[in-house]
Order: C-alpha cells, then structure tokens, then sequence
C-alpha cells in the first residue's frame, strides 16, 4: 500500500522533473539509446548469422554421420599431412559399410569434381559435378522439380544420366524442356533425366544444389577415377530408427574399423563427420566474435550509464532544498531514494524504447540489403531490462545521496 | 507505528530535560544548547525568541525533529525522540509536527494541491481521502480558488497560506512556525498572524520562532533564548504590561 504510494509519487515527481528539463533528458538518453542500439543490433545480427548457418548447412543434415578420409576441420598444415597419408575411402568400402548395416541404415556414397558444361553453343566453367546415388533422395528428402531422380540401375549400368540444378538448367535451356536433352560434362556426352528444385544461396556460400550436376557415382568412377589419384568417396550415413546420432556414430565406426581391420588400441585411419562438428566450430568463431561486439557494445552502454549517473547527480544536487523539504515533512530515506531511482529508470527506459526503434528499422536496413535477419521480441525485452538495469546501477549512487541528506542542511541549502 | 496514539490526558505535548547540544565544528566544539528544559502543554501559543547565536534555531531544529540532543531528553507526545532513527524522525515529523518556514519552502513544480497533500502521500494516506482532506485544508486557509495554481503564480502571503495548509493537512500535534513573516510585508505579515491565532482559537497547538515583538506578541507565552540557555518564560499577559517586563519573571 505504502509503497504503491511512494511508486506513484516518485512517478509523479520524477516526471515533471524530467518535463522541466527536456532538452537535458533527451541528451541523457541518447547515451543509453546508443548502447541499446549496438546491443540491439549485435544479438539480432549473431542470430541472423545463426539462423543464415544453420539453412545453409541444412543439407548435411542434422541426423547425418559422414565418413571420410579427412575430418572437415582440419587445425594447420601437421594434421593434414597425417590425414592425408591415410587410406582412401573407396567404393567398395561403402558397398561393405551398407551390408554390415543393413536393416539399420543407408549408405549414400559420393565424390564430386569441378568440370565444364556444356548444351550446345552455351558452356559453363568448373561446375559441380557429384557423383551419388539414389539413396542420396533419402538423405536429403529432396527431389526433382521435373523428370526423376537417378534409381539403383542407372547405377548398376553406369548409365550416362545427369540431374541437373535448377541454375544450370536455367542458363543451358532456358525456357526449353532439359528432359532427354544431352548436355557434355568433361569430354562425355549425359542426358538429362531430371531437373532440382531451385535452392538458393545463403549468406555462407556452401552447397546448393543449383548449381550442382548429379550423375551415378559409378559413371563417376569410370569416367573421372582414373584422373585422379586412386578415387576416394564420402559415405553419408542416415539411421533408419530414430536411434539417437550418437548411437549410429558408435556403430558406424565399430562397422568401419573391422572393414579396415583395424586391431583394438589402433587409431581409426578414417574420420567421422556431423554436422554437429561444423556447429561447434562455427559457435567457437561466433561465440568470439560476438564477445568481441558485446563487449563494444558494452562501453557503449557503460558510458551512457555513465553520463546518465552524471546528470543524476546534477539532478540531485540542484534539487537539495526539495530534498529538505520532503524530509522535513516526512519523507523516508527510502522515499527520496525512489525518486531519484525512478527519475534514472525513466531516462534510461526511455532510452531503451528509443533504441529499440532505431534498432528495428537498423534490422529492416539489414534485412533489405546484407541478410534475412528479424529484431526477436525477446531480444526486445532483454534490451528493456538491460535498460532498466542500466538505470538502476546508474540512479543508485546520486539517489542515495540525496535519500542521506540530512534535512536541516538541504533545508538551507541555496 | 503507535505515533497517532493521543497523549495520556494531563501529560504535556512536549518535554526537553537537560536538553545539551553540541557541534563539533573544526577543532572547536560549539554547544549550541546548554541544558535547556521545557515543558509545553497541549493548546499553548509560545513564541521562542532570542538572538542569533542564542541556540533558537538549534532548538527549534530539536522540538521539530530535525535533530536529536547530544544528551538530556526530549519527549513528543511521550515519545523518546532522542533515540529515534533517520526513517523514524521522518514518521513522527509528518506526524506530528506541522512546519512552517520562513521561504514558504513549497515544492516549485507542484500545484496546490500537491504541495498540501504532500505530508499524507507520506504518511501512505490513500488518494481519495488524501485529496479530501488537501482540499479541506486548502479551503480552510482560503485557497480554494487557487488549489491547482503553481507556487510562482502566488503572491507571498498566499504561498504561506499554502505552507500553513500543508502544515495543518496532517493534524499534527504542534504547529512550528520558523519566522513566518520574515519574508512578508507587515499587512500580509498581520494577515497570516490572524491565522495563527485563528488556529489556536480552534484548540491547536502553535509555537513560533521569531526574533519580532510584534509578533511575538501573538503568542500567549513567550521563551526567551541566550548563550544555549533559557533566559526567561513568561506568559504574555506579564509582559504586556511594560513595567513587569523589566522585572524578573516569577511571583
């Protein structure tokens, strides 16, 4: 009850002080809506980039265990000239890691290799060229827009067929039907029994499969294998029960090490991928990158908390005889004290409401131009509450120096 | 609190005994007051008077409650203020005690209204009889035209009117008026004296410190400081006549 009292009185007083002094709250407040902007734009930004990270990688798949040769992160020039003296994944590494799993899961073998294509006049440089399998639809759910995907005896003949992106299709045929049309990739003539649905690109580049031809990883091995040195393949692995992935990982490795014969205390000479690996190492990158921004964006803030304790302090020192007089006529310590708590609170909540303003249309600029990015309404709210808190830290000390004036002095005070 | 509790019936509003306080001002200590005792009962009308350096304000800082003696005691109500926190003070201050100032000390910003409402929005009165009562008072001093007006938009004596209605609003048990017309002219100084004696007319106890004969003459018994000691208290039916003003008090 009381306090309720005190609340609407220190909103009362704290407002009209602030209404006498626009122009001064405003200044004050600009501080604090600096920092709530960088702040503001700092988290909305990290998660813009997370969200951009986690689409563009959606492909590898989240319940997806790769093995290669090599891990994806590989930490300096050492650990890659060990990986690298390891044996190859070949393909029959992957027929043997598909039996041994059978009923349990489904190997996708692939190799890709960068070539030119061409469709009659029209070529195009180094595009991605993936030699998969029919399981590949399994892994990535996706499918072809038109025509079909490659099926298990394009694969046993080693069949010249491609599947096409849909970027490719749109610069080799345009608006002509791709289907049974022969394209060239390398020297050998393949035609087209499909075409992908359009993708897109994310801000982080990676895989899509616009522009990305598919043709029978055995075709592959015939045609490229020989160029280069041996052929070594990726398998993906998806789990058909919803086994947890750490349950598939362990098996795939037991399944992996005794086609590689390896002896129980031997070190596997093969590397097991996850997308989870890739999100690790982008939360490591991240996670400083956005210390760095938080802690910038901190000063911002302290210097605004700053300036707000500094007018504070004006305020309370210009405002000594009121102090007196409430005192004299009863007001408690703690009554003064929320006044000034109060007075802080305002500029900076102010401040915060401001920021989030210029930070939502920062986010719309953002938005049109670098990235898909959306201000949260949890950040939002969390900017409230660093705001408030911002205020309080700041009000404590001005206020609690007003609230321990003695009356009798701040009554004479000129 | 138990502050609102009246006063057992008999037992004075106010009691100092052997009230001494000390100031310790650089090296050298100043006692402001030397032992002062006195006693004022409920409806007196007591002017305090003295020089400057007499101990008058010190004194009237103590029965106020802005202060607390370095030692002797001091009762309001029965009430050991001595011994009183800071937040304590500030409960029987608004409470008890009715101040009137010299500057009118109104707070600028604030209406009328607010500035006489002001002692119950401490004493955690809800709005409504708040606003009632603000209302009541501010009538009482002849305001009630004025009530949503701002301070500056007041002449002198209607500020102190404002100042006696925020002093009234609580119904304190003593109204302490600090030079009330030091700042007024002498008609407008006569007008707000009216009031006073209006309000002892209607039971309430007043006590005015001043350092003016005129206006001490209001008051119906008059204390008179010097060097931190009471010099003479006398009730005024004495004094007003000149040749017993030169004698000692006393039978």
């Amino acid at each position: 009850m009381k306090l309720g009292l005190d609340i609407a009185e220190s909103a009362r007083i704290s407002l009209s002080a602030l209404m006498a002094n626009k122009g001064r709250g405003a200044l004050t407040a600009l501080g604090i809506i600096i920092g709530i902007v960088a702040v503001i734009t700092t988290m909305t930004a990290a998660n813009g980039l997370a969200n951009n990270f986690k689409e563009t990688f959606s492909v590898i798949g989240a319940d997806v265990v790769y093995v290669s040769r090599m891990p994806w992160i590989i930490r300096g020039p050492d650990e890659f000239a060990r990986f690298n003296r390891r044996p190859q994944i070949e393909l029959d590494d992957g027929e043997r890691l598909a039996q041994a799993l059978r009923g349990r899961a489904v190997v996708n073998p692939y190799v890709g290799t960068r070539e030119l294509v061409r469709y009659g006049s029209k070529t195009l440089d180094a595009m991605q060229i993936t030699g998969t399998t029919d399981k590949m639809v399994v892994m990535s759910g996706t499918l072809p827009e038109t025509g079909r995907f490659l099926m298990p005896f394009d694969l046993q003949y080693r069949r010249a067929v491609a599947v096409i992106g849909w970027e490719i299709k749109e610069r080799l045929f345009e608006n002509r039907d791709p289907i049974g049309e022969k394209i060239r990739v390398g020297n050998r003539d393949f035609r087209v029994v499909g075409v992908m649905a359009k993708e897109g690109q994310g801000v982080f580049g990676g895989t899509s499969t616009d522009v990305e031809v598919y043709i029978p990883v055995t075709t592959f091995a015939k045609i490229f294998g020989g160029r280069q040195r041996g052929f070594d393949v990726d398998l993906a692995i998806k789990g058909m029960s919803p086994d947890t992935l750490a349950d598939l990982e362990y098996e795939v490795i037991g399944e992996f090490r005794k086609i590689r014969s390896l002896r129980p205390g031997e070190d596997d000479n093969f590397s097991i991928n996850k997308l989870d690996t890739l999100v690790t190492a982008y939360n490591n990158i991240m996670g400083v990158v956005v210390g760095v921004g938080l802690m910038v964006t901190g000063i911002a803030l302290f210097v605004g908390g700053v300036g707000v304790m500094n007018i504070m302090f004006v305020s309370v020192t210009e405002r000594t005889r009121e102090i007196g007089i409430r005192k004299a006529i009863g007001a408690r310590r703690r009554s003064v004290l929320m006044q000034f708590m109060f007075e802080a609170g305002v500029i900076c909540l102010f401040g915060g409401l401001v920021g989030i303003v210029v930070a939502w249309l920062v986010t719309l600029l953002i938005n049109a131009t670098l990235m898909p990015a959306s201000l949260s309404p949890a950040i939002a709210v969390a900017a409230i509450g660093i705001a408030l808190v911002v205020g309080m830290l700041a009000g404590i000390a001005p206020a609690w120096k007003g609230a321990r004036q003695d009356p009798i002095e701040a009554l004479r005070y000129e | 609190m138990e502050a609102t509790q009246a006063p057992a019936a008999g037992s004075p509003t106010l009691l100092l005994e052997q009230v001494v306080k000390t100031y310790v001002m650089g090296d050298t200590e100043v006692r402001a007051l030397r032992g002062v005792s006195l006693t004022i009962g409920r409806n007196e009308y007591v002017a305090i008077m003295g020089p400057s350096g007499s101990g008058k304000s010190t004194l009237m800082n103590m029965i106020g409650c802005l202060d607390t003696p370095t030692s002797g005691s001091y009762l309001l109500e029965g009430l050991p203020v001595g011994k009183m926190s800071d937040d304590e003070l500030a409960d029987i201050r608004n409470r008890k005690i009715g101040f009137v100032f010299q500057t009118f000390n109104l707070l600028p910003r604030a209406d009328v209204l607010h500035n006489v409402e002001l002692p119950l929005v401490y004493a955690g009165e809800p709005r409504a009889s708040r606003r009632k009562r603000a209302l009541e008072a501010i009538e009482r001093v002849g305001l009630a035209d004025r009530a949503h007006h701002k301070p500056n938009e007041l002449s002198g004596g209607q500020r102190q009117r404002v100042a006696i209605a925020r002093a009234l609003v609580g119904n304190p048990s003593i109204i302490l008026a600090d030079e009330p017309t030091g700042n007024l002219d002498s008609r407008t100084g006569e007008e707000i004296m009216r009031m006073f004696d209006e309000l002892y007319s209607s039971g309430q106890t007043i006590i005015l410190v001043t350092h003016e004969d005129d206006i001490a003459a209001h008051a119906r018994r008059t204390v008179r400081l010097r060097d931190g000691l009471i010099e003479s208290d006398v009730t005024n039916g004495a004094r007003r006549r000149p040749a017993a003003a030169a004698t000692a008090p006393g039978p």
